[in-house]
C-alpha cells in the first residue's frame, strides 16, 4: 500500500524539453517515492517525461506506502532544466566507484564521487540547440567556401601567407581529431555527470575542427600538391610530424580526463589558442584573406565554450592535490608553448608579408600570454609555472631559431618558406631590438649563398647534415641564442639523452617510463630504421619533389640582385 | 668506431649531428662541424672543441677525449666576438 503524501508545490517553468519537475516535500527523501510513468529521480526531485511539454500537465507520481495520487507538474525553465539535466550522477550498487571509474583511465588524483559533486562550469546547452547554432555555423562556412575558397582565390594571396595556410592547415586538424578521441574518453570516465555532458558536446566540436579544414583546403589539392598535407602530415614520418604526434598523442589521445582538461582545456585552449585563432585572424584579415579568417574565427568560438571545462577540474584537482595540479600546469605550459611558437611564431613575423605586419609575435604572446594567462593562474590559486623566466626569454629568441634552422632545411618540410629580406630585418629588428643582433648575421650569410649561386638552385643553401633532436619534444635542438644553446643532457638506464632546454628535460626526468622508449629520428637513422643520406631521408619524410618545401620564390628577390650589382659596383 | 655526436657551433641556431671517427683528431670535430654549419654561419680557421665543462685538446682523439655516442660538443670559433 502507498500513502498519500504531500508534495511541494510545483511551479510552472518555461521549457520545450518534453521534462517535469516535481519538487520533494523539504525533509522528505527522493527514495521515499517510487515512480508511475516513465522518470527518473535526482537529488529532490523527480523528472517526467511528458508527451506534450508545453501544457501543464497531470503525472503519476507516489511515495511508498500510500494510495497513487495526481499531482500538477509545470515545465522547467531553461536554466533549471540545464542544472538538472547536467547533473545525473548516482550511486553505483552493482559496482564500486573505483571499478566504474578505474584510476587508470579516469585520471590522477582519485577522487570520491563526493569531491566533484560541485563541478561546474558556465558550459550549459542543450543538444537540440547546439544543433541548432552549430548548423547556422555550418552554413557561414559553406557561403564562404563557395564565395572565396575557389583556387584561384588562393592563389591571388601572397605565396609566403600561403605557407602559413599550409602550416596552420596540417598541424591542425588531425590534432583535432585526436581531441575528439580525448573528449569521448572524458565523456564516458569523467568523474563528474554534468563534465562527461560537457565533454560529449566538446567531441562535436572536434570533429567540427577536423572536418573543417580537410574540406576547405581539399578544393586546392589538384592546384598545389602540398595542400595535400593538410591531411597528409600525421601520417607521415617527416620530422615535424614525429614532434607533433609526442605531443598530440600524450595530451589529447592517452591523456586520462584529469589530465587532459587541465593540458588540453585549461592550458592549451585559455591559454593558448587565441594566439592562432584571434591573433592570427587578425593578421590574415589585414592581408585579406577572409577565408582563413573567418574560417578560425568559427572554430574559436567554440574552443572559447568547451575549453571552460578546465577551470573546474584544475580547481577540484588543486583542493586535493595542489602539487599535481602544478606539474600538470607547469609540463603543458612549457609544451604548448613550443607548439605555438612554431605554428604562429612562423606565421606571424615570417610568413605576412611585410607591408601586412603590424604587431610582431612578441607582442601578441605578451598580451595574449603573459598578461591574460598568468591572471587565470592568479585567479585559481597556482603559481606561475617553474619555467616562466625561461618562457619568457625565449619569446624573443625561439620561434627565430627554428625558423632560420627549418629555412636552410626547407626541403624536410611541406611548405616553403620565405628569405627574410632587408624590409623584413629592419622590421625584426625594431621589434626584438634585444636579439637580432645575433640573427641577422645567420640571415646574412644564407642571402651570401643565395647571391654566389644565383635564383634555382636550392641546395646550395640548404644543410646536408642530420639535424639532432629534443628526447622530449621531438623538435629540432633549438633553444637557447646562437650565443649559448639551452640543450641538456641526461643519462637514463645507460643511454644518453638529449633536450633542447631545462623544461623538457624537467618533464622526462620526471616520467622517464613515459617517454625513454620513444624512438624520434636521431634514433631511428642510428639503428638503420631511417636514412641518413638527406634525399633518402626526405622520402621517408613521405616528401617528393613536388611537395618537398623550397625557397618562396626560389631565391629570386630582387634585393638580392640589387645587393649583388651594389657589391660589383662597390657601392 | 663512428661516433655519432651532438655537435653545436656557436653563433648558429641549432645542434646537429656530427659523424667522426673514435681515432679521429678532436679538431677534426671542428672542422666537420663548421662545415655543416656553412649555410648559417661562415667558417673561421681557428675554433675550440668544448664538452664535460672543458676545453678539448685539439690533438687527443675522439676517444682519448672520453666522448661517447651522442654527447654533446660545443665549438667556439676563436677570434670572433
Amino acid at each position: 500500500m502507498y500513502r498519500r503524501t504531500r508534495l511541494c508545490k510545483p511551479e510552472r517553468l518555461d521549457s520545450s524539453r518534453g521534462l517535469l519537475r516535481l519538487a520533494i516535500e523539504p525533509g522528505r527523501r527522493s527514495d521515499e517515492f517510487v515512480p508511475l510513468s516513465t522518470s527518473m529521480h535526482f537529488r529532490d526531485v523527480w523528472v517526467i517525461r511528458v508527451v506534450h511539454p508545453n501544457s501543464v500537465r497531470t503525472c503519476k507520481l507516489a511515495s511508498k506506502g500510500s494510495q497513487r495520487r495526481r499531482c500538477t507538474m509545470t515545465m522547467l525553465d531553461r536554466e533549471e532544466w540545464f542544472d538538472l539535466a547536467r547533473k545525473l550522477d548516482w550511486n553505483p550498487t552493482y559496482v564500486d566507484e573505483a571499478e566504474l571509474f578505474p584510476v587508470e583511465v579516469s585520471g590522477r588524483p582519485w577522487l570520491p564521487g563526493s569531491a566533484w559533486r560541485d563541478w561546474d562550469e558556465p558550459y550549459r546547452t542543450s543538444y537540440a540547440e547546439y544543433v541548432h547554432d552549430q548548423h547556422a555555423k555550418e552554413g557561414a562556412i559553406h557561403v564562404l567556401r563557395e564565395a572565396i575558397g575557389r583556387p584561384e582565390d588562393v592563389q591571388r594571396l601572397n605565396p609566403a601567407w600561403r605557407s602559413a595556410i599550409k602550416l596552420h592547415a596540417a598541424t591542425l586538424p588531425l590534432a583535432e581529431f585526436a581531441a575528439v578521441v580525448g573528449n569521448l574518453r572524458a565523456a564516458r570516465f569523467a568523474r563528474d555527470s554534468a563534465w562527461r555532458t560537457t565533454a560529449s558536446i566538446g567531441a562535436l566540436d572536434e570533429l567540427r575542427h577536423t572536418q573543417i579544414p580537410l574540406l576547405v583546403n581539399h578544393d586546392w589539392v589538384a592546384w598545389d600538391p602540398q595542400f595535400d598535407w593538410t591531411h597528409r602530415f600525421l601520417h607521415t614520418e617527416d620530422w615535424v610530424a614525429i614532434a607533433a604526434r609526442h605531443f598530440v598523442d600524450e595530451m589529447l589521445l592517452v591523456s586520462d580526463p584529469i589530465e587532459f582538461a587541465i593540458a588540453t582545456n585549461f592550458v592549451f585552449e585559455t591559454g593558448f589558442t587565441n594566439l592562432q585563432f584571434i591573433a592570427l585572424a587578425s593578421v590574415a584579415r589585414g592581408i585579406g584573406d577572409r577565408l582563413f579568417e573567418r574560417m578560425v574565427e568559427n572554430i574559436q568560438t567554440d574552443e572559447a565554450r568547451h575549453a571552460q571545462i578546465g577551470i573546474p577540474v584544475l580547481k577540484t584537482v588543486l583542493a586535493h592535490d595542489r602539487e599535481r595540479a602544478q606539474y600538470l600546469v607547469d609540463k603543458w605550459f612549457w609544451r604548448s608553448w613550443q607548439f605555438f611558437a612554431v605554428v604562429t611564431g612562423f606565421a606571424m613575423d615570417y610568413l605576412t608579408p611585410i607591408e601586412s605586419r603590424g604587431r610582431s609575435f612578441a607582442e601578441f604572446v605578451k598580451e595574449w600570454i603573459v598578461d591574460q594567462f598568468q591572471r587565470a593562474i592568479d585567479a585559481i590559486g597556482l603559481r606561475r609555472p617553474w619555467c616562466w623566466d625561461l618562457f619568457l626569454a625565449s619569446i624573443e629568441t625561439y620561434h627565430h631559431m627554428v625558423y632560420a634552422s627549418a629555412y636552410s632545411h626547407r626541403a624536410t618540410v611541406w611548405f616553403d618558406l620565405v628569405l627574410p629580406g632587408p624590409l623584413e630585418r629592419a622590421w625584426l629588428a625594431r621589434k626584438y631590438p634585444r636579439t637580432w643582433n645575433m640573427f641577422d648575421p645567420i640571415w646574412l650569410r644564407v642571402a651570401e649563398r643565395w647571391r654566389t649561386s644565383g635564383p634555382g638552385l636550392e641546395w646550395y643553401a640548404h644543410g646536408t647534415t642530420p639535424v639532432g633532436f629534443c628526447d622530449l619534444c621531438q623538435l629540432v635542438l633549438c633553444g637557447g641564442t646562437p650565443l649559448v644553446n639551452s640543450a641538456q643532457t641526461f643519462a637514463h638506464e645507460g643511454q644518453n639523452y638529449m633536450f633542447c632546454s631545462e623544461p623538457c628535460r624537467w618533464i622526462f626526468e620526471h616520467e622517464p617510463q613515459r617517454y625513454s622508449k620513444h624512438r624520434g629520428v636521431v634514433r631511428r637513422i642510428l639503428a638503420g630504421e631511417a636514412p641518413a643520406n638527406l634525399l633518402e631521408l626526405l622520402r621517408y619524410f613521405g616528401l617528393q619533389e613536388d611537395t618537398w618545401g623550397k625557397d618562396v620564390h626560389r631565391g629570386d628577390y630582387p634585393w638580392l640582385v640589387k645587393a649583388s650589382y651594389d657589391d660589383r659596383e662597390g657601392r | 668506431m663512428l661516433v655519432p655526436l651532438h655537435g653545436f657551433l656557436q653563433g648558429d641556431t641549432l645542434g646537429l649531428l656530427v659523424l667522426v671517427h673514435d681515432h679521429d683528431h678532436v679538431r677534426a670535430i671542428a672542422s666537420t662541424l663548421q662545415r655543416a654549419a656553412s649555410v648559417r654561419v661562415a667558417p673561421v680557421d681557428r675554433a675550440s672543441v668544448f664538452a664535460f665543462g672543458r676545453k678539448l685538446d685539439p690533438d687527443a682523439t675522439v676517444a682519448e677525449a672520453g666522448l661517447r655516442a651522442l654527447d654533446r660538443v660545443d665549438v667556439i670559433p676563436e677570434g670572433v666576438a
